[in-house]
């Protein structure tokens, strides 16, 4: 069998070069790291980070993450109020929890509190919750058996108590009231599937729920991304049946995806923050027409956002830029390069706070005149390696 | 890569203590096999001398020559009968392979014998070398790593007695059947080793390259192996070392043009002002431990590499396809004048790429074998002593002998091929006298490959982790009798639960933070798979967690985190909870510790288990840090948990 081998040698043997020499190539081939196909959806969903803050009878409260390692189990999220009629920032984060993975924050029953969720973490597969209606000196546990969405709004609180919770797999919880959300007691509105399914669902192609909120009336309101183009995906559940409630954009947006980034409630109704292309929009309702503002370009992405008195929307984008808007009918107006590590703004009386993080140090700046003047340092106690 | 890596530190002292006493001790029972088989041997080897002696002086015949005469007959009056074809002088291309290889398993055995290789292999060896490679090689190398995970010390002591046997084997047995089984024990342990160990040799993952050792140092081992497994006739003719060069040959030239492939860094010496892919290689290899003139060789050489990136990899591309066609042509042409330049230069060449580029293969880190120069060089040197003339080897010498070739009698068939036959009973201890000192010591080094392979093939059955990796972590429990406070808390349904309502069983107690999102998730989930490994003991013992949270303890948390975990439907399981001063209470009286930290921080609180027997007495208490929580490390510590509550329930 050796001897058949050897024969015919030089066929055998170009025979077997080739096969090792394509062999090699192949080897080579697919050992070289090669661009992969591109398999991007058509929409890539947009959502607002966490950063943020709200306003409420109570005072203006900020949500954000301090430490700034590498490692997210070393980035603990801080919740700071400035009490109304206050000056200076404190520190009021909920104890008792890990706050990894993020808070969401949301005004309470009357807006005479603050609901916080906790977004689960590493082990934690469920969101605990805490209301506070002293401004942050007493909490309230609470729990929400499920895991909140890592948007801004994914919860809202009506006046009547009813909370809604919007989830990370884009489905939506309602507890009637305060008292039963704290105690755990929390039944499904809506999934995303279900709403994507509806008919103004359909007319959007929503792929994303971003937002909750109520409108007029306390209906339940949902926000998200939508495939089709000139469509912004807002809609309320009456009565059981989700409709669409959203704004009609100008015809120079007809061809652009629409996502809603924001939704609140105002006195007067809604107030949204809208991604169209790359455009900012801000939205009004007065509960049945919308008034939309003229777009700003959302250069270098939204790094926070969040919305003020009066329907008042304020976003930070890239290159140290943030732009706000007080409210129907008016104008984006730019405000001055903000301090070095800004996380958020703050609306303030006049004018604007711009809260900074450097590790676990937060400056507060406040805007006067042409600039920032520094008003406060807060050197928050981060509690490095305590989550791992 | 989840279960691969156990995530203890290679230098944990209770693993590395753990390693040398195992290795001290298998060590003792290696020699015990070795001296058990020599007195045996020189046993029974006296009794044939003895026996017919006695036999002859009673007949009136002398003793002496009637025992030499009896030794002749069966064969050998030299000390040993030879084994059929012992006689016969190995080929010299075989005899390469295998006195190499056996001083390389030998040398890696030693290796593997590093302190820091049970905790440190799985690690910082085989989780590198697949993390490169796609899914699939990864998930099974995944199966075989999480063995050496979950029992660390076995396997690696395992790994030391294999390779150290497969090594001796080879060395002593210098032909016949036993020396080919050696080539075959080679084969299948190269096999696995090349498999889990090297992940295919990361043949699979980007950048291969023979420099680095492509296709798997241990490949070699193999293919040497199955050489050595070959019938002895295969080596009586040129046509092996032929077909072994050509083979070779066209390995060279693959690698040739692997190594010329544009696009894989090894043209440039320096890419975007960094170091390419052999100089940067290279210059981190010559970072690592090692001797001062070592390291400063190697960064000298990743200098010049970086600088003249070209040049090298011109030499090396060339050197290769040059070593490639030399080798086939001895395949076409048969003649060695040629080849043997080649081997010359190879032998060379590949010397300075395993000190220049592979760093000598086990230097820095942990190493475990030589890496793939030195197998090369053997395996080409062998090809061509294969290709010289056979006449110059001194043809077979045969010696009948009945029962000659140890326990398993050999006999040769026709057309060469030796068949294997059991022996009749009254000729195993014929054979075990008539034994040559060789193929007693290939039992011997079979007797040590068994020491490492039977354990490891037990723990390879075994789901669960060894307990030792819980004790590493926490170290020992602390034994103990007092009287366990009476708690009066409520459990997740809202029941009052006390102390005393759990007498008659033994309680499995820990303090868990329900809303905590590291380690009291984990340690629900070991309570959970203790509660599992006690069977149907299980009926006598509860499983009992206490709110360690003031702030988050209602029994909505406590259910919710039973969900979590998978508890809910755990039929001997509590989570008890109550107001903040009984839960205080609780905790001071269990010396548990429980703090609220601020600014995001979860409570701080003791990781602890107590295990409290019949009577309402802590008779163990077991710190219950899960460290990593790696899926070992928590069926470690479910393993520790549930030996320790074994204890307790059979004490009266």
């Amino acid at each position: 069998m050796i001897g058949r081998l050897t024969s015919g040698r030089g066929a055998v043997l170009v025979l077997l070069g080739a096969g090792v020499i394509g062999l090699t190539g192949l080897t080579a081939g697919c050992g070289t790291q090669t661009a992969p196909v591109s398999t991007t959806p058509s929409l890539r969903a947009a959502t607002a980070p966490l950063s943020t803050s709200l306003v409420t009878p109570q005072g203006t409260w900020a949500v954000a993450v301090m430490g700034g390692s590498a490692a997210s189990e070393n980035n603990f999220w801080q919740v700071f109020v400035r009490p109304a009629g206050a000056s200076r920032w404190s520190l009021v984060t909920p104890e008792g929890v890990a706050d990894n993975g993020g808070l969401v924050a949301t005004g309470g029953a009357g807006g005479a509190s603050l609901l916080v969720g906790f977004r689960p973490s590493q082990g934690l597969v469920f969101s605990p919750l805490a209301a506070t209606s002293d401004t942050g000196k007493n909490w309230t546990p609470g729990l929400l058996d499920a895991d909140l969405a890592d948007v801004p709004d994914a919860m809202a609180v009506a006046p009547s108590g009813r909370t809604l919770a919007l989830l990370s797999d884009g489905s939506i919880q309602a507890a009637a009231t305060a008292g039963a959300a704290a105690a755990g007691q929390w039944s499904p509105l809506a999934t995303l599937s279900g709403l994507a399914a509806s008919a103004p669902g359909r007319e959007c192609g929503l792929v994303a729920v971003n937002a909750v909120s109520f409108g007029i009336s306390n209906v339940p309101m949902a926000a998200g991304s939508c495939q089709r183009r000139g469509v912004a995906g807002v809609f309320a559940d009456t009565g059981g049946a989700w409709q669409a409630a959203g704004p009609v954009l100008a015809g120079g947006f007809g061809g652009d995806q629409v996502q809603v980034l924001g939704l609140t409630r105002t006195a007067d109704g809604n107030a949204a923050l809208l991604l169209a292309g790359s455009d900012l929009l801000a939205a009004w309702s007065d509960g049945g027409r919308w008034t939309v503002s003229a777009p700003v370009a959302a250069a270098g992405g939204v790094r926070a956002s969040g919305f003020g008195p009066g329907g008042s929307v304020w976003v930070l984008l890239g290159g140290d830029r943030a732009e706000t808007i007080g409210g129907p009918g008016g104008s984006w107006q730019g405000l001055a390069a903000l301090p070095k590590g800004t996380a958020t703004l703050a609306p303030g009386t006049g004018g604007y706070d711009a809260l900074a993080v450097a590790g676990s140090e937060l400056t507060v700046w406040r805007l006067s005149g042409a600039g920032w003047a520094k008003a406060q340092a807060i050197n928050v106690p981060v509690q490095y390696g305590s989550s791992s | 890569m989840p279960g691969m890596n156990s995530g203890l530190s290679p230098d944990d002292p209770t693993l590395v203590a753990a390693f040398r006493s195992a290795l001290l001790h298998q060590s003792a029972i290696a020699l015990l096999i070795v001296a058990f088989l020599w007195l045996l041997w020189a046993t029974m080897r006296t009794w044939r001398l003895v026996t017919p002696a006695a036999k002859a002086e009673a007949d009136g015949v002398d003793g002496e020559t009637a025992a030499t005469a009896d030794l002749a007959e069966a064969g050998g009056v030299d000390g040993g009968v030879r084994a059929k074809g012992e006689g016969a002088r190995e080929a010299r291309g075989r005899a390469v392979l295998r006195v190499g290889f056996g001083f390389i398993w030998i040398l890696d055995g030693i290796l593997q014998a590093q302190p820091k290789m049970a905790g440190g292999l799985a690690a910082q060896v085989i989780e590198p070398s697949a993390s490169a490679s796609p899914g699939w090689v990864q998930h099974l190398v995944n199966w075989g790593g999480t063995i050496w995970s979950y029992h660390p010390i076995t396997a690696g002591a395992a790994s030391v007695w294999i390779q150290i046997g497969i090594g001796v084997w080879l060395l002593v047995a210098r032909n016949g059947p036993w020396s080919r089984l050696a080539g075959l024990a080679s084969v299948a342990w190269g096999l696995v080793v090349w498999v889990f160990g090297e992940s295919f040799g990361g043949i699979f993952a980007p950048g291969l390259s023979w420099l680095t050792g492509a296709p798997g140092g241990v490949l070699i081992y193999v293919v040497a192996g199955a050489l050595i497994a070959l019938p002895e006739n295969a080596w009586r003719s040129p046509r092996l070392g032929r077909l072994l060069l050509g083979g070779i040959g066209l390995f060279f030239i693959g690698m040739a043009v692997l190594q010329a492939w544009p696009g894989r860094g090894y043209w440039k010496g320096v890419i975007h002002g960094q170091p390419g892919t052999l100089a940067g290689m290279v210059q981190s290899m010559a970072s690592t431990p090692q001797p001062h003139f070592l390291s400063a060789l190697l960064a000298d050489f990743g200098s010049f590499a970086a600088s003249n990136g070209f040049a090298v990899n011109l030499v090396v591309v060339l050197a290769l396809a040059a070593m490639g066609a030399v080798f086939l042509a001895g395949f076409v042409t048969g003649r060695p004048r040629l080849v043997r330049y080649a081997v010359w230069f190879g032998v060379v060449f590949c010397l300075a790429v395993w000190v220049l580029v592979q760093d000598l293969g086990f230097l820095g880190g942990l190493g475990t074998d030589p890496n793939s120069m030195i197998p090369f060089v053997l395996l080409f040197s062998a090809g061509y002593l294969a290709l010289t003339p056979a006449a110059r080897e001194a043809p077979a010498v045969v010696t009948a002998s009945a029962g000659a070739e140890g326990a398993a009698g050999a006999e040769q068939g026709r057309g060469g091929r030796e068949r294997l036959r059991l022996p009749a009973p009254k000729t195993v201890r014929t054979a075990v006298a008539t034994a040559s000192l060789r193929s007693v010591g290939a039992v011997a080094a079979l007797g040590i490959i068994l020491l490492g392979a039977a354990p490891m093939a037990a723990a390879a059955t075994n789901r669960t982790a060894d307990p030792i990796l819980a004790l590493a972590i926490e170290g020992d429990s602390s034994a103990m009798d007092i009287p366990a406070y009476g708690f009066q808390l409520t459990d997740q349904s809202g029941h009052p639960v006390s102390l005393a309502s759990l007498r008659g069983k033994v309680v499995l107690m820990t303090f868990l933070d329900p809303v905590c999102t590291s380690d009291c998730p984990i340690i629900g989930a070991e309570f959970k798979e203790a509660g599992v490994l006690l069977g149907p003991a299980d009926k006598d013992v509860e499983l009992v967690a206490i709110v360690a949270n003031p702030i988050y303890r209602s029994a909505e948390f406590t259910q919710a985190f039973d969900r979590e975990e998978g508890l809910a439907a755990v039929p001997n399981w509590l989570f008890l909870t109550g107001s903040v001063s009984e839960l205080t209470q609780v905790w001071k009286h269990y010396g548990v510790a429980v703090l609220d930290l601020p600014a995001g921080s979860m409570v701080d609180h003791s990781d602890v288990a107590m295990i409290i027997d019949r009577t309402g007495h802590i008779r163990e208490v077991v710190g219950a840090d899960p460290g990593p929580g790696t899926a070992s490390t928590q069926s470690s510590y479910s393993v520790l948990l549930t030996q320790y509550t074994h204890q307790v329930l059979s004490d009266p």
